[in-house]
């Protein structure tokens, strides 16, 4: 048999290299103690044979597996598709270029980024305080940022989003109640339409109602047309079978109706065919501060699924106003009464509020200025016995006198500081008459805005050198945007005479340099909406705000009371906000232009003209 | 199934992993349409090796654990298959040899430029480069005939950082409870 020894070693080995491998040379190491001697002896090792049949005592053994791995998952649904738009589009309807938004990131010539881009913000949209659930969190966490968003898919958007316009996008999207409060004319509009046109596009909803005043219905389908032309918007109107029809009708993602129709069409609609929404928008949602009237009443009972509330005053006279938003939001019980601290703590998670100070730094500023006007001599005759034998009047009427009374000798003084009836002499022609001539002489264009159609029809022949174009609720809705249009494009078209109650909302008119206030509204808020027609978004030059206030009269007091209550809310809404809440006058301080003491119960009742869009005298 | 189906498309995979603290690793892949719009996302629960896979793996450990065990599972969740997988970490290019799909680890066009010459498995797309297996420089090949359908202007790192924030809120939601 051979030596089953020679079968492990190399063909060169030998004896040695055998006794080397078996028994290595071994030292080791003792401290010099001469203590123990024993260990710089070898061990001994014995070995012993078993059976091939025997079982060792231990065996170590490892065979590679997969650790088992749990896994969570997110599957993300599918957002709307909508007809691609034409390839070679590159104009708007109204004949806006339209571009694709800059890509994030611009090569120069070495082929790098550039710092510049690199630097380029990000707006990621974050999930919701109230989603809680892990996977609702990760579907707004997975979005990609708002500009990549944006630039990179079939969405093409006239112009890039300023950058709180993406945060104010990302804010709705992300929000199932929400009150967008920036201050007129920064784009609340845009931003809605872009966070629809997102939710649609993720799967987020597919059915939005978006009810707004009835003259802005056309400013709305504009601007659906320019921001998101490929969604299919469906105007409520028609006859009331029509109507019912388009109420109820299946696969229409936006449905657009003015708030009368909606208070109205959906009240006669039985409860199980009440249509439900993803998504209900209110635009200009003041309109519901009443918390008791219909309308409010009817939004608040829309099925919905998503709120939104837009609006730039959020607050025009009271904080209950708030109130009546957050309960439209459900953030809030029905009926409750949030005192100011609560207020101010919902306002910061429910409202997102921007002012152009605060965001605009680059845009052209808007330059107030007070003409303050002496009343010519026909004037002040009319005027000061016109407010004589008022007070006569008023006080001669005792116990029995109420705000209405003093209501309405307020404004004939204010009709007075216009025009004296009698004469046509006025001090606020005379100056607008010289500013025209200087503005037309230049090319520029002016919007005049006043309270009543009254004085706007008697303003138009003596503006006829600068040929007027008049807006106002006497003008019948189909020839108002034709209007617009012909301001805009007529070089010689110099001056827009608007009412507040119809032209101080949701128009564009940012080509205008001139604004005139030709006398004084109840509240500063209505009053900036009309500035903001001409002072907003993409106004290159500044705007010239000329407010006409007649020296020693009715009109400088109330602009002082005015003045004085500006700030009152600005807690609410957060530091350095004044510019949009104020209080109309209540009944005390009407009884106090007069220094006639309230003696009505109810001292604290406002007693302005009526809401904008429905005002008593103005159009 | 969010685009499922679509094979006139591509869909991109973009796969992070992380460590969680005494608790092992964790990955994530998210797939997305060329655009970056999310398609799907799967994320593991956390995988801590043990002592004696930590041993006989040696320095082998991470490609195995992150690359093989957790980058297979992940490819394998997911219902959505991708056209390219792209990562930050080299060591998940190891998935490669578990998979034909490519892998390409993403890095910005400046902090690549020294290896540029060296690699020829490299491929700029947008603001990076993406680099891939040294046994699969074919993929670049691969790649570069889809590339077309890659938006210049695309950011292929930035669905990572989405990836890594969702592991990170999917730590804090689930696994820190």
């Amino acid at each position: 048999m051979t030596d089953t020894r020679d079968n492990f070693l190399p063909a060169s080995s030998d004896v040695g290299d055998l006794d080397r491998l078996v028994a290595p040379p071994m030292k080791i190491d003792t401290a010099q103690t001469g203590f123990n001697p024993a260990l710089s002896r070898l061990p001994s090792i014995d070995t012993s044979s078993v059976s091939l049949t025997s079982v060792l005592d231990f065996v170590p053994s490892w065979t590679p597996r997969r650790i088992p791995i749990k896994c969570i998952g997110l599957t993300l649904p599918d957002g709307m598709e909508f007809m691609p738009l034409k390839a070679d589009l590159t104009k708007s309807s109204d004949g806006t270029d339209l571009k694709k938004i800059a890509p994030p990131k611009k090569l120069v010539e070495n082929g790098e980024s550039s710092d510049a881009a690199e630097l380029k913000k990000r707006t990621r949209i974050r999930p919701p305080a109230d989603a809680l659930s892990l996977q609702d969190r990760l579907f707004y966490l997975l979005q990609p940022p708002l500009e990549s968003w944006l630039a990179g898919q079939e969405l093409i958007m006239p112009f890039e989003p300023f950058a709180y316009q993406y945060e104010g996008i990302a804010w709705l999207f992300a929000s199932h109640a929400a009150l967008l409060a920036d201050e007129m004319g920064l784009g609340k509009t845009m931003q809605t339409i872009t966070g629809i046109r997102l939710l649609l596009r993720s799967g987020q909803v597919r059915r939005i109602l978006l009810i707004c005043p009835k003259p802005l219905i056309p400013n709305w389908q504009r601007e659906f047309k320019m921001w998101a032309e490929e969604l299919p918007v469906v105007t409520v109107e028609g006859n009331s079978a029509r109507r019912r029809m388009l109420w109820t009708m299946p696969g229409v993602p936006i449905l657009i109706a003015n708030y009368e129709l909606m208070a109205r069409d959906l009240a006669e609609i039985p409860e199980e065919e009440q249509p439900k929404f993803d998504l209900l928008v209110l635009d200009e949602a003041q309109r519901i501060k009443n918390r008791t009237s219909r309308t409010a009443e009817t939004a608040r009972s829309i099925k919905r699924r998503r709120s939104w509330a837009l609006t730039g005053t959020p607050i025009e006279n009271r904080p209950e106003e708030l109130a009546a938003l957050f309960e439209f939001l459900e953030v809030i019980p029905a009926s409750a009464s949030p005192d100011l601290r609560q207020l101010s703590k919902l306002a910061k998670k429910y409202i997102l509020r921007r002012t152009k100070d605060l965001v605009m730094k680059d845009m052209p500023p808007r330059i107030d200025r007070d003409a303050e006007l002496e009343l010519t001599d026909a004037q002040e005759l009319a005027y000061r016995t016109a407010e004589k034998e008022g007070i006569v009047q008023l006080n001669s009427l005792g116990d029995s006198i109420t705000v209405q009374h003093v209501f309405e000798l307020v404004l004939r003084l204010k009709q007075i500081t216009n025009y004296d009836p009698l004469t046509g002499e006025s001090a606020k022609l005379e100056r607008l008459v010289a500013d025209m001539e200087e503005i037309s002489a230049s090319g520029g264009k002016a919007i005049l805005f006043s309270q009543w159609t009254k004085t706007i029809d008697w303003l138009v022949p003596h503006m006829k050198p600068f040929n007027p174009l008049v807006y106002h609720g006497g003008v019948p809705t189909p020839k108002r945007e034709p209007i617009l249009a012909q301001f805009k494009q007529d070089p010689n078209a110099h001056i827009l005479l608007m009412s507040y109650g119809t032209g101080a909302v949701g128009l564009n008119l940012q080509f205008a340099g001139y604004v005139f206030l030709y006398d004084r509204w109840w509240n500063p808020a209505i009053e900036d909406q009309a500035i903001n027609r001409a002072h907003r978004i993409g106004v290159k030059n500044p705007v010239i705000v000329t407010r006409f206030i007649s020296k020693n009269t009715i009109e400088e007091r109330i602009d002082r009371i005015l003045r004085e209550k500006r700030e009152l809310f600005a807690a609410i809404l957060g530091d350095g906000d004044n510019s949009n809440v104020s209080l109309s006058l209540n009944a005390s301080e009407i009884f106090g232009l007069f220094d006639l003491k309230a003696r009505h119960k109810d001292g604290s009742r406002s007693i302005g003209p009526k809401p904008v869009d429905a005002p008593s005298e103005a159009a | 199934m969010s685009g499922a189906g679509k094979t006139d498309l591509l869909r991109l995979g973009f796969m992070e992993t992380m460590e969680v603290d005494g608790r092992g690793h964790i990955g994530g892949l998210l797939i997305t349409n060329q655009h970056g719009r999310p398609l799907e996302f799967q994320c593991t629960t956390p995988v801590r090796p043990n002592r004696t896979q930590e041993i006989l793996f040696g320095e082998s450990l991470r490609p195995w654990l992150l690359g093989e065990l957790i980058g297979s599972t992940l490819l394998d969740r997911v219902a959505i298959k991708p056209s390219i997988i792209i990562t930050s970490d080299p060591i998940l290019l190891e998935l490669r040899n578990h998979t034909a799909i490519p892998v390409a680890c993403a890095n910005p066009i400046s902090a690549g430029k020294s290896h540029d010459s060296e690699r020829v498995s490299a491929v700029r797309v947008g603001g990076s480069v993406l680099r891939f297996h040294d046994a699969h420089a074919v993929d670049a090949d691969t790649l570069a005939k889809h590339r077309h359908l890659i938006p210049d202007s695309a950011d292929l790192a930035e669905p990572l950082e989405r990836v890594r924030e969702a592991l990170a809120e999917t730590v804090r939601t689930v696994f820190a409870r």
